[in-house]
């Protein structure tokens, strides 16, 4: 797949100046000198910040508010969030679908119909402000917690505030890397069936280097060359999901972080304490979602998780959509953000947690979420044993064009399907089959209904039946 | 014999300014608020000629969603506008007055805020407009034919689906498609995370 060959003094490629507009000759040494490394995965795609110096101030002074204006806990929307969904409303579709012509915004924000992810997936054209200039538009697709395919637009601009979030996350720890183009910023773990591995210079963080990689058998020449890989890389930190954390353990990869990130799926406590044991660093679980981007890290006094942006108002909904009495569950709902073409209203993540004000004499302001019940993580088994992540399964499905799904091993350890088609786009059963076996090997038993009854019910997308003790 | 013309819009607008405070107390969603519009509107029924609404009829505004709360109030805007004199003293409305409440006034009641139905000159005119054409009157001194120009260029409902069917909305939809799309198959930039 990599097609930059190195030659001594030639100039940076055409079509990584195009991935990443900031690279200098110096990001482009280390970009090589990742990619060539004798130990390195098998690379499979390319991706670059697409940053560019129009983006920089805005990044520039998204950090500067973010570490300078904590939010604060409050039990109705600032008035920041009022004044921005009182803007949007001129300018979305979605907006006005949910605030009628002379709506007190305020007052009666109890009574605002919540977006859900069914509103990203099949109508994102009615969320786009008028105003927004598509033609930096970049795509994430997801298939998440209630089982809707969905593809997220997004903006480079957005993904480089993100940074500028992990800054502030590892600041709370007192970590403070020093990011240039002579280093690796942070090497991404992950550990499924199949997925991108690339690396990577970002351009707002001086050039240093991203490697993703995914620690399956598959993807290197031997479990040796990845652990010098990764020794070689020397990363001031690590993200990963708590599968591909656990999978550098069993490996007995070797490194010596100044943190390591949770991200994607709630990280359990015995998993923490065997890393922090091992690596001798914090382990920070956080929580973000795809559609609203980072939201929330462990605090380091231990109690809950801290609200990060301070963009975003988060709220906690019961079922009929009414905020939930203070410090009571509910389902977490955002409202904000800084994505130019996904702005949010009150919308519904399909998380749960409670909200609460932060300790007394707490170093951030920001409201706590605690009792997180955020995705689990289901595996299932393929015919020859192996285990196969629900993020593989969704990634699967998400080839194939429908409204939601339901995805169920059975105990007897078939599979069934159920799909809910959009309505006038066929369900193609026999390429959802085919990219289903492609996991879990020839001679699966294997049933894809379509169902239409799946609408507005609140299902586990993925569900597994097995007994374990077959 | 019986009216065929209506009060005239004058009377009606003048009425729905002086709509109570009271009927914009909290609505009863889910077991919260002051207000029981299901009582109300039961009153209302009996007011003007009906019998109670029983079975489903008796359910309609019984609502558990706090995002029915604008379409309560707009049901308590316009049973005020119901409740005047000349409804009443007919006792033939019962009927149409209740289909109105309970079928016409959700769509309006997500594109308007109940308040401005009290506050707002154009909107007070729609809902007594909406109210006397739901009743199959006429406005006191007005044609049909002006009668229905006059709702047509105030009706908010049509305004929205026409705004929602214009051309520059479809073809703004259409090039979002095409560019997400392009896109999928296109990469992305990186991310320091899954899902950051």
């Amino acid at each position: 797949m990599v097609d930059e060959s190195i030659i001594p003094g030639r100039a940076i490629p055409q079509q990584r100046l195009e991935r990443n507009p900031l690279i200098t000759a110096d990001g482009y040494r280390l970009l090589r000198k990742i990619l060539d490394n004798p130990n390195a995965p098998k690379w499979n795609y390319e991706v670059g910040d697409r940053v560019t110096v129009d983006d920089l101030p805005f990044i520039r002074d998204y950090r500067r508010l973010l570490f300078g204006e904590r939010p604060v806990f409050s039990v109705s929307p600032p008035a920041s969030i009022i004044e921005w969904v009182a803007k949007m409303r001129a300018k979305s579709r979605a907006f006005r679908d949910r605030l009628p012509e002379g709506i007190d915004i305020a007052r009666e924000w109890a009574g605002i119909s919540p977006m859900t992810r069914e509103d990203v997936a099949l109508r994102p054209q009615d969320i786009l402000p008028v105003d927004a200039d598509i033609s930096r538009l970049i795509v994430y697709d997801t298939s998440g917690s209630t089982g809707h395919a969905m593809v997220v637009p997004q903006h480079p601009r957005s993904m480089g505030c993100h940074l500028a979030m992990m800054e502030f996350v590892l600041s709370r720890y007192g970590v403070f890397p020093k990011f240039g183009a002579d280093s690796v910023a942070c090497v991404d773990i992950g550990a499924r069936v199949k997925t991108v591995v690339f690396a990577n210079v970002f351009s707002v963080w001086n050039q240093a280097g991203f490697v993703k990689i995914n620690l399956s058998p598959r993807e290197w020449t031997s479990i040796e060359n990845a652990r010098r890989f990764i020794s070689e890389m020397a990363p001031a930190f690590f993200t990963g999901d708590p599968v591909g954390y656990a999978r550098m353990i069993k490996w007995g990869i070797e490194a010596k972080p100044l943190a390591m990130v949770s991200c994607a799926m709630k990280l359990g406590t015995a998993l923490k304490d065997e890393l922090e044991k091992r690596y001798r660093c914090p382990v920070i679980d956080t929580y973000s979602t795809t559609e609203t981007g980072p939201l929330a890290y462990s605090a380091p006094d231990g109690f809950g998780m801290s609200v990060l942006p301070n963009d975003v108002y988060v709220e906690a909904l019961d079922e009929s959509g009414f905020p939930v009495a203070q410090g009571e569950m509910g389902e977490l709902t955002i409202t904000g953000g800084r994505n130019p073409y996904l702005p949010l209203l009150r919308y519904r993540t399909g998380d749960y947690g409670r909200i609460v004000p932060p300790p007394m004499g707490s170093a951030d302001t920001a409201p706590r979420i605690v009792d997180f019940e955020g995705r689990g993580v289901v595996s299932f088994r393929a015919m020859d044993g192996t285990v196969v992540g629900q993020a593989d399964v969704g990634l699967a499905l998400r080839k194939h064009v429908f409204a939601q799904s339901q995805f169920v091993q059975l105990a007897d350890g078939s599979l069934e399907i159920a799909i809910r088609p959009i309505p006038g786009v066929p369900t193609d059963t026999d390429g959802i089959e085919e990219s289903v076996l492609s996991l879990f090997g020839d001679g699966q038993k294997i049933k894809v209904v379509e169902d239409d009854s799946l609408e507005g019910k609140k299902i586990a997308p993925f569900r597994c039946e097995l007994d374990e003790t077959r | 014999m019986k009216h065929t013309n209506g009060p005239s819009i004058d009377r009606l607008t003048r009425r729905l300014t002086e709509c109570p405070a009271d009927f914009f107390r909290e609505p009863v969603i889910a077991g919260r608020g002051i207000v029981h519009v299901p009582a109300v509107v039961n009153d209302l029924i009996v007011d003007l000629g009906g019998a109670p609404p029983r079975g489903t009829d008796a359910l309609a505004f019984k609502r558990s969603s706090a995002d029915s709360r604008n379409l309560l109030q707009t049901v308590m805007v316009a049973a005020w506008l119901l409740g005047d004199e000349f409804f009443v003293e007919e006792k033939r409305f019962a009927t149409p007055a209740f289909n109105w409440l309970n079928n016409e006034l959700a769509a309006v009641s997500k594109l308007v805020s109940a308040e401005l139905f009290v506050s707002d000159p154009d909107r007070r005119e729609e809902l007594a407009r909406m109210c006397l054409k739901a009743l199959r009157l006429l406005p006191e001194g007005e044609t049909k034919e002006h009668a229905e120009d006059r709702l047509g260029a105030l009706d908010s409902v049509a305004r929205d689906k026409l705004a929602k069917e214009t051309a520059k909305e479809e073809e703004r939809a259409r090039k979002l498609r095409e560019a997400m799309a392009a896109k999928e198959a296109a990469e992305s930039a990186a991310k320091a995370g899954r899902e950051w």
